[in-house]
């Protein structure tokens, strides 16, 4: 089926790429196709405004999720959809572009938004540019058009009353030459950071990993959660990989955030940018973080951390 | 004993970008350029490889002529050779373009078991170039590596991927590309002896002409504006006085109760 297609690793995702493929889809008069792991996602996606989801057979043992390809470019092939969107996770990524490149199209990697040009029935597409410093618009000017979404761009789709649809075997894929040996699940429950109020983080200018801990006292009396930049949660290991903020890492929109030894690069502050008040304590004083900061406190954080939860817990007379 | 070939982009020092805060244009005449932050990883890694292991390791860009400065930067890092991909035309262009040209550039043409690039360029983070050029190539990747070992006698290498969902190792026989997190290493400082000798490494030099195909963009940019954040950039002391104004601040503006 032509149309638009919708390509997720999990449920979630896929319902939100579904509702900007519907409403796509209803502008250009075409259908909605989506992938599905089970028959049981198939018969949500199906309810949930789907005409016809593409069923893909389990993988043999050892074969890791990107062995799809194959199949999936098989099918574009055969059926020549208008559009493929697809889930910005890790494996999301490496599909799109395998996958992109095997069809000779072009993808727009990590669209932030989208809308249709009516006229010319091509989607207009931004994404983030130099670290976030730009926004670049892009459109595609072969078939399909590609793009990975991030998670929570768009709203779920919703059941819709009585929503038919086909589902659709596809072939079993080819072994890959890539084998799994081993899968070490995420355990660590780390909190969701992006419904914190409140985000105090920790970047590479808190020396060692127990000092942390003043970065938590601090959260603490303002009843926030710690995050961190990303070199302290992929470089030094201290926090787990959930938690960074910036153009790789979560996207925040907290009230409050306060960067503690945080230098403030652009990667970072794309992650931050929705903050209502941003308050930044570098040492430096041309750190880029002030640049980007409300409230700006020149000094080292040892010794102003431990003064404002001091002079927080007066004022709020905890 | 593994022939590798590291992937790497010269790119806008990000850092360097200014905006007009009117017309949300960039001003990009002051910007400086850099080995895009994760192709050093790559490098690096490639070079780590060699050193245990023996084989070679040539460092491919594709750019404009203009982006010769970065041979001696590639070089200086610790491979032995440069492949320069040069044209006037290869400027602002698409991954699905870069990947198409890296492939023309190798196919053929340099012989290696491995291929490594960055996760993402720093100006573009598409994220695209490096599975892109391994499907061209027809040959397997495992993208976002953390650990690579290289399995001596079997022609396979064992990688560890971070992925959203916990952590995936796999066996992908050679020749492979893959692509690596900035975790997996830690970039030499090039030595300034380093730094001398790599001008007297050899450099081969590739045209367009010389590709003997043509290369056309799949996505249009139709528009690059500057993200602006209005902030209000006020600037406090570590006195105590200072602090107390910022903490009644915070209060006043209701993020603090
Ligand atoms: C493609 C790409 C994607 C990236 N994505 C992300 C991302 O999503 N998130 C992210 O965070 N980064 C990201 N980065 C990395 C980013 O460019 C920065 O390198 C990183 O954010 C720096 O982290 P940091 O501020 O903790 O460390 P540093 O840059 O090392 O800064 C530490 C700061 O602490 C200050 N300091 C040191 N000691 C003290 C003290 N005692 N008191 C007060 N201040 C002190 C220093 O002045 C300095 O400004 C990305 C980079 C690239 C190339
Ligand atoms: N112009 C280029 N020349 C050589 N390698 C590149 C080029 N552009 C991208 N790459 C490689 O592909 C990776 C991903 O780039 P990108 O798809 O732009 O995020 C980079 O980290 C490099 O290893």
């Amino acid at each position: 089926m032509a149309g638009v297609w919708i390509l997720a690793e999990s449920r979630e995702p896929t319902l939100e790429l579904l509702s900007a493929g519907i409403d796509i889809a209803a502008q250009l008069g075409v259908k909605v196709a989506a992938f599905a792991l089970s028959s049981q996602l198939a018969e949500e996606y199906i309810k949930c405004g789907c005409d016809e989801v593409m069923l893909l057979p389990p993988l043999a043992a050892g074969q890791p999720l990107e062995s799809y390809v194959p199949v999936i470019v098989e099918e574009a092939l055969l059926n020549g959809p208008d559009i493929i969107l697809i889930g910005a996770s890790q494996r999301g990524r490496e599909i799109a572009a395998r996958a992109a490149a095997a069809l000779n199209t072009g993808l727009c990697s990590g669209c932030t938004g989208l809308r249709l040009d009516q006229e010319k029935k091509q989607l207009v597409m931004e994404r983030m540019l130099f670290g976030g410093a730009a926004v670049q618009t892009v459109v595609c000017e072969t078939r399909p058009q590609m793009a990975t979404i991030p998670p929570r761009t768009f709203e779920q789709a919703q059941p819709a009353e009585g929503h038919q649809g086909e589902v659709r075997q596809l072939p079993a894929a080819p072994p890959s030459p890539v084998t799994v040996v081993e899968r070490t699940p995420k355990t660590s429950e780390a909190v969701d950071i992006t419904e914190a109020k409140t985000v105090v983080c920790v970047g590479r200018g808190v020396g060692k990993q127990e000092d942390i801990a003043l970065a938590r006292e601090l959260a603490g009396v303002l009843g926030g959660e710690v995050g961190c930049s990303r070199p302290v949660a992929e470089d030094l290991r201290w926090l787990p990989e959930e938690l960074y903020l910036g153009i790789s890492g979560k996207k925040v929109k907290p009230d409050l955030y306060i960067g503690v030894g945080v230098a403030g690069q652009i990667q970072h502050v794309s992650g931050i940018r929705d903050s209502k008040v941003i308050v930044g304590i570098n040492r430096d004083e041309n750190a880029p973080i002030f640049e980007a900061a409300d409230y700006g406190i020149v000094g080292d954080l040892y010794d102003i951390v431990p003064k404002l939860v001091k002079e927080i817990k007066a004022a709020l007379k905890i | 004993m593994p022939r590798i070939i590291a992937c790497f982009k010269w790119v806008m020092d990000e850092a360097d970008i200014k905006a007009d805060p009117k017309s949300r244009q960039l001003v990009l005449d002051r910007v400086g350029y850099k080995i895009s932050d994760y192709d050093r990883n790559a490098i690096e890694e490639a070079v780590q490889l060699q050193e245990k292991h023996g084989g070679s390791v040539v460092g491919i860009t594709v750019a404009t002529p203009g982006a010769k400065p970065c041979l001696k930067d590639a070089l200086s890092r610790g491979p032995e050779k440069a492949c320069f991909v040069n044209d006037p035309a290869f400027e602002n262009l698409d991954p699905s373009q870069t990947a198409a040209i890296l492939a023309a550039a190798i196919d053929g043409k340099i012989e290696y078991d491995l291929i490594i690039c960055g996760e993402g360029s720093s100006d573009l983070y598409a994220q695209q170039v490096g599975p892109a050029l391994a499907e061209k190539l027809g040959i397997p990747c495992a993208t976002y590596v953390n650990k690579l070992t290289y399995v001596e006698g079997e022609n396979k290498v064992i990688a560890q991927r971070k992925l959203d969902d916990g952590l995936e190792t796999v066996s992908v026989k050679l020749p492979a590309l893959i692509t690596v997190l900035p975790d997996l290493n830690t970039p030499r400082i090039p030595s300034l002896k380093q730094v001398l000798g790599a001008a007297k490494k050899p450099v081969d030099n590739v045209s367009l002409a010389n590709l003997q195909q043509t290369f056309e963009p799949c996505l249009k940019t139709t528009g690059i504006l500057a993200a602006t954040m209005e902030r209000r950039r006020l600037k406090f002391t570590a006195d105590p006085e200072d602090i107390r104004k910022v903490v009644d601040s915070l209060i006043k503006e209701g993020v603090i109760a």
